[in-house]
């Protein structure tokens, strides 16, 4: 293992987060909110740690696939760490165990809140957990990867490692122009989002925060009741559109920015995502219809805006969906679990996953009837091959593993099943709110500091897609043989 | 530049990442999942997995929008192919590998007919260079820059006491030359005059021919230099083959050991001139029986880079006074400078230079590749409006891997030093370390310029 490319790496992770907090920084002296001191303090610590970092080492050695585990694992752990301290020091959380839920809950874009009521808390601390999202839906270490060129191979290592989706892709040759090339469609969806915000009636101030929540697919909201704040058709339907688009692949944008039109129509992946936001909508609105909740035109917007929060595993509500009959409640929870397409900026198992999975299952029937066929299984005609098959059911098989452990652990704090079940799922697939106790107008707040740390490491195990994380704390006798 | 090289093996490997270091863009194609995953691993570039014959992949990465486009799968005809395709769909220059050298003679058809701009061929090229080596008076492995003007040897200093322990500045008979590189067991060290030498260093250095020849009649153990008339070649392979036609015809005898008895019969018939035999080269009764002492040059050139080196060892210590060997990988380079071989040829290294020429294009005479691939030796002749024209060298600030170690002016050659002010049309050589080749392109070279925080930021790292 190289540590001494990891470390200066990790000073480069450092020097970028203190950048993020600078429109805080401003903000928070503009406004006069109390908690000037606070950003400075951070972004100070910060920079000269990241000075001290990239100084001290003067290696220049290439980066291999174990260090690029290493540098995306500790980047999340440390960024996390420095993102709670204003968050702490503001008092806008009690503990910074809280501190750390809530800024992981950021950069994961899970948009879960330990925060009871986030309207009396500092603006700037607000918009600096919206940051987070937008940083850490796309990562870090992509954005770190589009102004360091020289990582060369190494930064595909940390691509790997940090995109979410079982193959990762680059879309141009150069790692660095793959990186700058995504936050250039990034940037673009986000800048059309906010205008778009502004003219449905949003302060600037809420436009920016609720866009950051809905491109990072998070779900951080600067109001405590969420989207519910805003009556009319046009934010939700707005925001709806924009988090199916974040939960597209972002590859899929690129080609469409090349005008390949006919290729994105074709993807299976992309198919088996709009399949599926369609009927889950359909499903929704029939069983809410039937049982009485209103207008159609409300129950269809609702139902929409619901079922694209989830998917899009953002966890913004616009309505109590906790009461909703309990078929509607069930879809929800199925969508908890899938998410939304590889290469995007949401979370879950991800549809290609389920996918492949089916066909795995396809295959398995043909096989009891033809034992000796083959039957390879194909994505967009092309065949997938056995390692990544492999890799797929793995995924699976550790997420159900870490479910039903974490689930039985969090069942020891007394909450009803049901909210320990979706408390873990909606960590796991970064979600946001669950039901029951942890239903979208309650919040974490109530669980003890020991859970919600389980809470973070889920949190970061789920963003990361497991593997990442587990080998680095995998000890090394099991590692290496 | 953006690139697309097709059929993954040694030699694309090696473009590969020769070709990234020119911050290139490049795009590999190749039909084996393994070989994909390989250089992933490996090189910072976009990899298909993909039959190069498909075309509909070219399309589908639209090869229009190309600059280059390297053909090299094993197959020659599916490289004439694909190049030729590559080009018609819009590619603006292609090369393919062609290693037959029935095709290879019909060079100029392949490339007027079907519009391929240049065709390489690595045996041939290696066949030159050994050839070249082979038939130079002296001993020392040398290179030529500037038309033979300028010359540059590898010198292996061993246990000489007039070199070992001595500070650079110390050693007498270096008037006229300068000691550019010295390599220590694998590494690339640029010395000053204060740098100490160490036993087993290989120094290279160089200077204008005539001096270079007298250093090397000076230092090379031989008593006296003399030429090659008799070549024993070992392995009658493409390479064995295309240099026994060069020596024939430059009137050497030439014996060539081959296995196959087949292949002896198809070598024979190619090549007239040549003794033939079939046997195992790496039987010494064989090659007693022959008489390997009356030869005076020796080349391994089978198709395993161990036999090769070994060989040429054995019979390098044997007393035959050339003995090169080919090799195919570079895995050995640690130990390469140690054995006591003449000159160790690495096929995909010398493509690879061909290929920057054509690639760095106007202004670049000549490229060079250290055998790690890690620095190169270039020869530039100087545009107007470069930035190192006009400004004493010590004031350059040039970092630590550059160094301009020749220059020839109005067809003198002169050592440059600090004072020396270089100038419009002047042709120097200078040695770069790969990881300074963008000061290299900055200095040397008309570019477009990049600047801001941004680029800052780049260099820092």
């Amino acid at each position: 293992m190289n540590y001494a490319i990891a470390f200066k790496v990790l000073g480069y992770i450092l020097a970028l987060e203190g950048a993020f907090m600078l429109p805080s920084l401003v903000l928070s002296g503009v406004i006069h909110d109390g908690a000037f001191s606070s950003f400075l303090g951070t972004i100070a610590i910060l920079e000269i740690l990241a000075v001290i970092m990239v100084r001290v080492v003067q290696e220049k050695q290439k980066i291999s696939p174990k260090d690029g585990l290493l540098i995306v694992s500790l980047a999340w752990i440390l960024v996390s760490i420095f993102g709670a301290i204003p968050l702490y020091i503001t008092k806008s959380v009690p503990t910074y165990i809280d501190g750390l839920f809530e800024i992981i809950s950021g950069f994961t874009t899970t948009g879960a809140t330990a925060i009871p009521n986030i309207e009396i808390v500092p603006k700037s601390v607000v918009l600096w957990r919206s940051v987070t999202h937008w940083v850490g839906g796309m990562g870090i270490l992509v954005f770190a990867l589009s102004l360091l060129p020289k990582l060369g191979v190494g930064g595909f290592q940390m691509f790997k490692a940090e995109s979410p989706g079982p193959v990762a892709g680059k879309i141009e040759p150069k790692m660095s122009q793959t990186a700058k090339r995504l936050y250039a469609i990034y940037m673009f969806i986000t800048v059309i989002l906010f205008l778009l915000l502004c003219l449905g009636g949003m302060t600037p101030f809420d436009s920016i925060v609720h866009t950051l929540g809905t491109v990072g697919t998070g779900g951080f909201s600067s109001k405590a009741i969420s989207v519910g704040a805003y009556s009319g058709y046009y934010i939700p339907v707005v925001m709806s559109i924009f988090m199916v688009i974040c939960g597209t692949n972002f590859s899929m944008h690129y080609l469409i920015y090349k005008g390949k039109f006919k290729d994105v129509l074709k993807d299976e992946e992309f198919r088996a995502y709009y399949i599926i936001v369609i009927l889950a909508i359909v499903f929704i609105s029939i069983n809410l219809f039937k049982s009485g909740y209103g207008k159609l035109s409300k129950t269809v917007v609702d139902s929409a805006f619901q079922v694209t929060s989830i998917m899009s595993t953002s966890g913004f509500s616009n309505t109590n969906f906790d009461l909703w009959p309990s078929f509607s409640k069930f879809i929800l929870l199925i969508l908890f679990f899938t998410g939304s397409c590889a290469g995007s900026t949401a979370g879950g198992i991800k549809i290609i996953r389920i996918v492949v999975v089916f066909k795995m299952i396809k295959r398995e029937i043909i096989k009891v009837v033809h034992p000796k066929a083959i039957v390879p299984i194909r994505i967009n005609g092309k065949v997938v091959n056995d390692e990544v098959i492999l890799g797929i059911s793995s995924f699976i098989y550790v997420y159900l593993i870490i479910f039903v452990i974490s689930t039985g652990i969090v069942a020891t704090s007394g909450v009803d099943l049901i909210s320990a079940v979706s408390s873990v799922a909606t960590m796991l697939s970064n979600v946001g709110p669950g039901f029951s106790a942890v239903g979208p107008t309650s919040t974490f707040a109530f669980y003890a500091g020991g859970y919600k740390l389980l809470f973070c490491a889920l949190m970061l195990l789920g963003r990361l897609e497991f593997f990442t994380l587990l080998a680095l704390i995998t000890p090394r006798r099991i590692s290496e043989n | 530049m953006k690139v697309l090289i097709i059929g993954c093996g040694k030699l694309g490997f090696r473009l590969a990442s020769t070709l990234i270091d020119e911050k290139c863009d490049i795009t590999v194609i190749d039909n084996d999942e393994k070989v994909i995953e390989d250089v992933n691993n490996s090189l910072d570039v976009l990899s298909i997995t993909a039959n190069g014959l498909d075309f509909k992949v070219l399309k589908e990465i639209e090869i229009g929008s190309y600059d280059l486009v390297l053909a090299t799968t094993t197959n020659d005809e599916a490289n004439v192919l694909i190049s030729s395709v590559a080009k018609k769909l819009g590619c603006r220059k292609s090369i393919a590998r062609v290693r037959n050298s029935e095709y290879y003679n019909q060079v100029n058809f392949i490339t007027d007919e079907l519009g391929i701009d240049y065709i390489i061929n690595p045996d041939k090229a290696t066949a030159n260079s050994i050839a070249k080596y082979l038939l130079k008076k002296y001993l020392l492995m040398s290179d030529d820059f500037a038309d033979g003007k300028v010359r540059l040897v590898d010198f292996n200093i061993q246990s000489d006491d007039k070199f070992v322990g001595k500070k650079l500045y110390e050693l007498s008979g270096f008037e006229n030359l300068l000691i550019t590189v010295i390599l220590r067991q694998g590494k690339t060290i640029i010395p000053n005059g204060e740098t100490v030498l160490k036993e087993n260093d290989v120094i290279l250095i160089s200077g204008a021919s005539s001096d270079i020849e007298d250093f090397d009649k000076k230092h090379s153990h031989i008593k006296k230099a003399k030429s090659v008339k008799k070549v024993m070649i070992l392995g009658g392979g493409k390479l064995g083959l295309n240099l026994g036609y060069i020596l024939s015809k430059e009137k050497i005898e030439t014996t060539i050991i081959e296995r196959d008895e087949e292949r002896c019969l198809e070598l024979k018939e190619k090549l007239p001139n040549c003794v033939i035999i079939n046997g195992d080269g790496t039987n010494f009764s064989l090659l007693n029986e022959e008489m390997i002492d009356s030869f005076d040059a020796f080349v391994a050139a089978t198709g395993i880079d161990e036999t090769n080196l070994l060989m040429a060892l054995s019979v390098k210590q044997g007393g035959v006074y050339k003995s090169v060997a080919k090799i195919s990988r570079p895995n050995y380079n640690r130990v390469l400078d140690r054995i006591e071989i003449d000159g160790a040829f690495n096929a995909a290294f010398i493509t690879a230079n061909e290929i920057l020429k054509f690639v760095r294009g106007r202004g670049s005479l000549r490229v060079n590749l250290m055998l790690d691939g890690e620095a190169e030796f270039t020869e530039l002749l100087l545009q107007e409006n470069v930035k190192v024209l006009n400004t004493p060298i010590k004031d350059l600030n040039l970092p630590n891997g550059i160094l301009i170690s020749a220059l020839v002016r109005d067809g003198k050659v002169e050592i440059p030093n600090g004072d020396t002010v270089l100038e419009e049309s002047d042709r120097i050589i200078v040695f770069c370390r790969h990881d300074q080749l963008d000061v290299l392109k900055e200095y040397f070279y008309k570019s477009e310029k990049r600047g801001g925080i941004l680029s800052e930021l780049r260099h820092r790292f």
